[in-house]
């Protein structure tokens, strides 16, 4: 251990207390930052994991152009075969097929506009949270029945109830006249009032039959346990699909643009909070280390008369900063580390929030993302700015004159 | 009812009011409201087809229409097969559609009016809305061209304050024998939306018609709906019964 370092250490606990209570705002900052930035993470990845499962799923597969100008004619032939290929080439992916309108729906006393979703009653549970948010009546069943699911406000502003018959017109896919009739047969409540107002689901065989379809549908959903296991799907989906030039693959942020930049907007709030708390530690660094400065005024005096140089002085103030700063990095990545890991294990929530979840039909605990990222990045950030912290103090010594220094009080 | 009311316009009676190329301009308002007085209170039967064309396919469709007065009109689609029986049945701004698929009347609803009327570039509201246009608007002559021995005025319309249409102006180019030769939809900035033209004109049931008219949106000009009359035939004594939903639903006739 050079000369340095021991008397750096050994200075740093001449004031014991002081400075285990400089640490110990490090030390909390650290485990605040470290707990708030993996939540923070973690419900980004909650979020994103609620958004794609209520409806649009993880991945999507659509003709080319469909996503930007969905048109009824821009359609995948042979859909419910070529979900059943990409189920037996992906056995962790859950498939399914997809086709969608716009149509009138016309109740005996209403018209609305709605968009008619066709879906594979059997395989759409595993794409999509709607067959679980059915609060009255049930999911479609039948591949070819003529029934209908559809959102409660829909069902509130159309006047029917389980059990009423609801008349679906629209433009066929060859451009005939498409009608049907169907038997509204469960009404789901998303909680998100745009999907409830405007959705509604039939099955794929009868939405094919009604809109003039063949065997053709508009998408094919694909989805995962979570985000990171669909990624996992994209370049064996891609390579399924090589051939197929007129289809594209689209990944959550092309499904859903808003998601990502809500995101964002978030993160940058978060940001100048954490760095609010990042400066407060900073100061409280500069107080310490000023203090600590000040005080030996006389010795540095005797010191440099001896011949020291005042940059050796100067490092040595550093020294004794950027210890203390590791201290304070160690100890907080330790403590941080043990309270996202534990709610990581044990999950996180507050009164109500799993009330909330049931309702909604999500899960009722948020779970911190431990990543070296969300761990690292704050103590990093702390540590970095402490240093910075002790460089104004430590400049300080520059200007010492061994004279007036040592007959400083 | 804004289609039928094109077409209509167009099977006026040539020999009543030919003017001649030195007459002082007329005005405006009256040029509009003859065009229309040519059919209004004139009952009329006809048969057409209607071209949906899109970008890599095309569709036709059969249809007949009678129409009685200002506000009565009933559109019965005859082929194809698959879509025979499809009705549309207006009085003034109401609108019911009938599919003997389902073997349903729909009212459309107010909100619906500015959708796509079967899959075609006309809405509904061109379908739907009848002689608005002459007391809902203003009118300007702008413009007198000689074309051959035809003359065609350009009217400027614009609607009055309160006029409840979705146009900032619509400028029509009317034939002097009445024919609607042009008509643009502008949007509140005098931009082009959509524009109807008259490809071909021919004398059908005595009287000058806009035999082939195409529709089209200025954004996306390979997508066109085109009408064409094939026969026509006026003054036809129609009963009322023709056109209530229950003859919408059975056709008697």
């Amino acid at each position: 251990m050079s000369i340095s370092l021991r008397m750096a250490w050994r200075n740093l606990w001449r004031h014991r207390r002081r400075t285990w209570l400089t640490t110990s705002a490090m030390v909390f900052s650290n485990l605040l930052l470290i707990f708030l930035i993996s939540l923070q993470f973690g419900s980004y990845d909650m979020m994103i994991d609620n958004t794609l499962q209520t409806f649009s799923g993880y991945i999507q597969l659509q003709r080319q152009g469909y996503n930007e100008n969905p048109k009824l004619r821009d359609s995948i032939p042979g859909i419910s075969a070529l979900a059943e290929q990409l189920r037996e080439r992906l056995p962790a992916a859950r498939v399914a097929a997809r086709a969608s309108a716009f149509a009138l729906a016309s109740s005996e006393q209403r018209t609305l506009a709605v968009q008619v979703t066709g879906v594979q009653p059997g395989r759409e549970a595993g794409v999509s949270t709607f067959p679980g948010l059915i609060k009255k009546g049930r999911f479609l069943q039948a591949d070819t029945a003529p029934e209908i699911v559809l959102g409660s406000v829909l069902a509130r502003n159309l006047k029917v109830g389980v059990g009423d018959e609801i008349t679906l017109l629209g433009t066929g896919r060859d451009g005939s006249f498409a009608a049907g009739v169907v038997t509204a047969v469960g009404i789901f409540e998303s909680g998100s009032g745009e999907i409830d107002r405007s959705m509604a689901e039939v099955p794929l065989a009868y939405f094919q039959q009604t809109f003039s379809m063949d065997d053709h549908g508009h998408a094919i959903v694909l989805s995962a346990p979570s985000l990171d296991q669909s990624q996992v799907l994209l370049p064996a989906l891609r390579e399924a699909l090589a051939s197929r030039q007129e289809l594209v693959v689209l990944d959550w942020r092309a499904l859903n643009p808003g998601l990502e930049q809500a995101i964002q907007a978030d993160l940058s709030s978060a940001w100048f909070m954490y760095g609010v708390l990042v400066v407060l530690v900073a100061f409280s660094v500069l107080n310490t280390q000023l203090m600590s400065v000040l005080e030996r005024t006389r010795e540095f005096g005797m010191i440099m008369a001896l011949g020291i140089k005042p940059r050796r002085l100067a490092s040595l103030v550093m020294l004794e900063t950027a210890l203390m700063a590791l201290l304070g990095f160690a100890l907080g990545i330790a403590l941080g580390w043990l309270v996202a890991a534990y709610f990581h294990v044990e999950g996180f929530s507050y009164p109500g929030m799993e009330e909330l979840g049931a309702r909604f039909n999500l899960p009722g605990e948020m779970y911190p993302s431990l990543t070296p990222v969300s761990l690292l990045l704050g103590p990093a950030v702390v540590f970095l700015f402490c240093l910075l912290a002790a460089v104004y103090p430590a400049l300080r010594l520059f200007r010492l004159q061994p004279i007036e220094a040592m007959r400083a009080a | 009812m804004r289609l039928l009311l094109l077409i209509l316009t167009s099977l006026t009676l040539g020999t009543a009011d030919a003017r001649e190329p030195d007459d002082p301009p007329p005005d405006a308002r009256e040029l509009v409201r003859k065009a229309m007085d040519h059919w209004r209170g004139v009952s009329s039967y006809s048969e057409m087809t209607m071209t949906i064309h899109r970008p890599g396919w095309e569709r036709t469709m059969s249809m007949r229409s009678w129409s009685k007065g200002d506000d009565l009109t009933l559109v019965r689609v005859t082929e194809p097969r698959k879509d025979a029986g499809n009705g549309t049945l207006l009085d003034g701004d109401n609108m019911w559609t009938y599919s003997p698929r389902i073997n349903r009347i729909v009212k459309i609803p107010s909100a619906m009016m500015a959708q796509s009327w079967m899959g075609s570039d006309f809405s509904n509201r061109d379908i739907a809305k009848s002689t608005d246009i002459i007391d809902e608007y203003d009118h300007q002559l702008t413009r007198r061209e000689q074309h051959g021995d035809r003359v065609h005025y350009t009217i400027s319309s614009i609607p009055h304050e309160n006029a409840p249409v979705v146009w900032g102006e619509e400028v029509l180019i009317v034939r002097d024998d009445y024919v609607l030769m042009r008509h643009e939809f502008r949007d509140q900035d005098g931009e082009m939306v959509k524009v109807m033209k008259t490809l071909e004109t021919d004398i059908m049931g005595g009287r000058p018609v806009a035999k082939i008219m195409r529709m089209s949106a200025v954004d996306t000009p390979e997508e066109w709906t085109e009408l064409r009359v094939i026969a026509v035939d006026f003054d036809r004594d129609l009963p009322d019964r023709l056109f209530t939903l229950s003859n919408l639903r059975n056709p008697r006739q």
